[in-house]
Parts: C-alpha cells; sequence; structure tokens
C-alpha cells in the first residue's frame, strides 16, 4: 500500500489549508477573468471594477488568510519545530509570501479601478500572475518531488 | 516523481480546477444576483462560462485520475469512502448540470431583453433569483466540499 496514512489530529489544519487555497485561486482567477473582460466591455468597465474590488476583499483577502493559518498548523504538526522540511514546503513559502506581495498591489489597484470605475490592466495580468503561482504551488505541495 | 505522486499531484489540480470554477461561478452568479440590466447579466452570465470549461476540464481529471489513484494507492472501489465521493461526484454534477441549463436560459432571455431596449424585467430579476436554480448551483458547490473534506478525512481507513 503506497498511500500515506497521515494522523487524524492533521486532518483539519489540512483541509482548511487546501480549502483555503482553493477558493483563493477561484477568487484571484476571477480578478482575471473579469478584468480581461474589461477590456471588451468598455460600457460595463464600472460594473468588473466593483465586481473585482468585491471579491478581492470578500474572497481573496479572507481566503489567503484562512490557507495560510491551515498552512502554518499543518507544518507546526508534522515538522515540530521545522526540523527536515523538505523542499517542497519551501516552494510553498515562496508562493505563498510572494502572492501576497503581488496581492497587495493587485487589492490596491482594484480600489483605485472601483473608485475611477474604469479597471486598470494591471489588476488582471497581477491576479493572472498569482493564479499561474498558485498552480506551480499545488502542484508542488501535492506531488512533492 | 514516481507514479503515485504524478496521479495525486494531477488529481489535486482537478480538484483546483473544479472547486477554483465553482468559486468564480459563485462570485459572478452573486454579483448578477444584485443587477437589473439586462445586458448585464448578460455579461456576467456570459463569464460564467470561462468557470463552466475549468468545472468540466477539472471533473474529467479529478475523476480520471482519482480512479486510478484508488488502484494505485491500494484501496478498494468498495471502500465507503469511495463509494460516497463517488455517489456524490454523480449528484453534485447532476445537481450543477440542471442549476447550469436553466440560468442559460435566463441568459437566452435576458439577451433578448437587451438587444430589445436593455430595460429591467421583473421577469428577468425572477429567473435570476429563481429559488430552484440557486439551490441547484449552491447546492452543487456544497457537495463538491464534502466530497473534498471525504478526500482528507478518509472515514473508514
Amino acid at each position: 500500500m503506497l498511500a500515506l496514512l497521515r494522523p487524524d489530529s492533521w486532518n483539519l489544519p489540512l483541509f482548511l489549508h487546501v480549502f483555503g487555497a482553493i477558493v483563493v485561486f477561484g477568487a484571484t482567477a476571477t480578478l482575471a477573468i473579469a478584468g480581461f473582460a474589461s477590456r471588451r466591455n468598455a460600457e460595463h468597465d464600472a460594473l468588473l471594477a466593483r465586481t473585482i474590488a468585491r471579491a478581492f476583499i470578500l474572497g481573496v483577502l479572507p481566503s489567503w488568510i484562512l490557507m495560510r493559518i491551515g498552512a502554518e498548523w499543518i507544518r507546526g504538526k508534522e515538522f515540530p519545530g521545522g526540523a527536515d522540511e523538505p523542499g517542497w514546503i519551501g516552494v510553498g513559502y515562496i508562493v505563498s509570501d510572494g502572492s501576497a506581495l503581488l496581492l497587495i498591489v493587485t487589492g490596491i489597484l482594484a480600489g483605485l479601478s472601483a473608485r475611477r470605475g474604469r479597471v486598470m490592466l494591471a489588476v488582471p495580468i497581477l491576479a493572472t500572475i498569482c493564479v499561474l503561482g498558485f498552480a506551480v504551488a499545488w502542484f508542488a505541495m501535492s506531488g512533492k518531488p | 516523481m514516481d507514479l503515485y505522486q504524478w496521479l495525486l499531484a494531477l488529481h489535486v489540480t482537478g480538484a483546483f480546477l473544479l472547486l477554483g470554477g465553482g468559486v468564480v461561478a459563485a462570485i459572478l452568479n452573486l454579483t448578477a444576483l444584485g443587477r437589473e440590466r439586462p445586458s448585464e447579466i448578460v455579461l456576467l452570465f456570459g463569464l460564467i462560462r470561462v468557470a463552466v470549461a475549468s468545472i468540466l476540464i477539472g471533473s474529467v481529471l479529478a475523476l480520471v485520475f482519482g480512479l486510478w489513484l484508488v488502484h494505485e494507492a491500494g484501496y478498494g472501489y468498495g471502500d465507503g469512502w469511495v463509494v460516497a465521493a463517488l455517489v456524490l461526484f454523480v449528484l453534485g454534477n447532476a445537481m450543477g448540470g440542471a442549476g447550469g441549463r436553466r440560468d442559460e436560459r435566463t441568459a437566452v432571455f435576458a439577451r433578448e431583453l437587451a438587444t430589445a431596449g436593455d430595460a429591467p424585467s421583473a421577469e428577468l430579476r425572477a429567473r435570476v433569483h429563481d429559488p430552484v436554480s440557486l439551490a441547484l448551483s449552491y447546492g452543487s458547490g456544497l457537495i463538491l466540499v464534502a466530497i473534498l473534506a471525504l478526500m482528507i478525512w478518509k472515514p473508514g481507513t
């Protein structure tokens, strides 16, 4: 049997981490989809700008925090004291910290876009970079190369 | 990476595309609930199609590589959590599909209104807020979250 059995106490933090990661992926993808759509739908630019700002505040922000809390919780159980951490943990941190910086900038630009009623092109571009980073992270953290 | 690691990574990729697509659809649908102009409904429901593509690709990846993983990892296809996950998967897809078809009819109606003056309509508002469509779509999403929990806890193992 190849499957790894993990202690039951790891399940809740793992669930919260994965659930948060999935929601932050979907919410960030929404910023990208709505942002690029605004280039072809100038008439509804203001609507899309507000949608992006709300998706950031109500979706991206809380789910990123949930993902990170779950990550720290499961890491503390799986690698107490931080000893002998494998490389895929490092990939997770690089993407997590890097996406935090990019998402903060994206959020500020999304807020400005909502106030101006026009989506800045940087918003969907930064959101797409984050989405690609999330894909690298989930592949590394599930495959554990 | 060995075969098990590849299968798990691809299975998880499917899960992210499936559930992440659901998140995109939910955000756009929630936005549509607060709009009145038909052209806005057309735009938002049109963008949901991108999410539907992600959901379809994710469903196939999650199912195919999930079933392969059951064999590769030494679990049984008759294990309770595997059977429960498959039943919920079929149910969730059926509910999501039914909700999606109702939304598609709403989008067609909204498109007709948009080309005929784009004035708000009580009928369109009622269709966008249709409780059956909302129950099917959001119920499908909750079922997918339940499957995620089953995949992590694997009760009975």
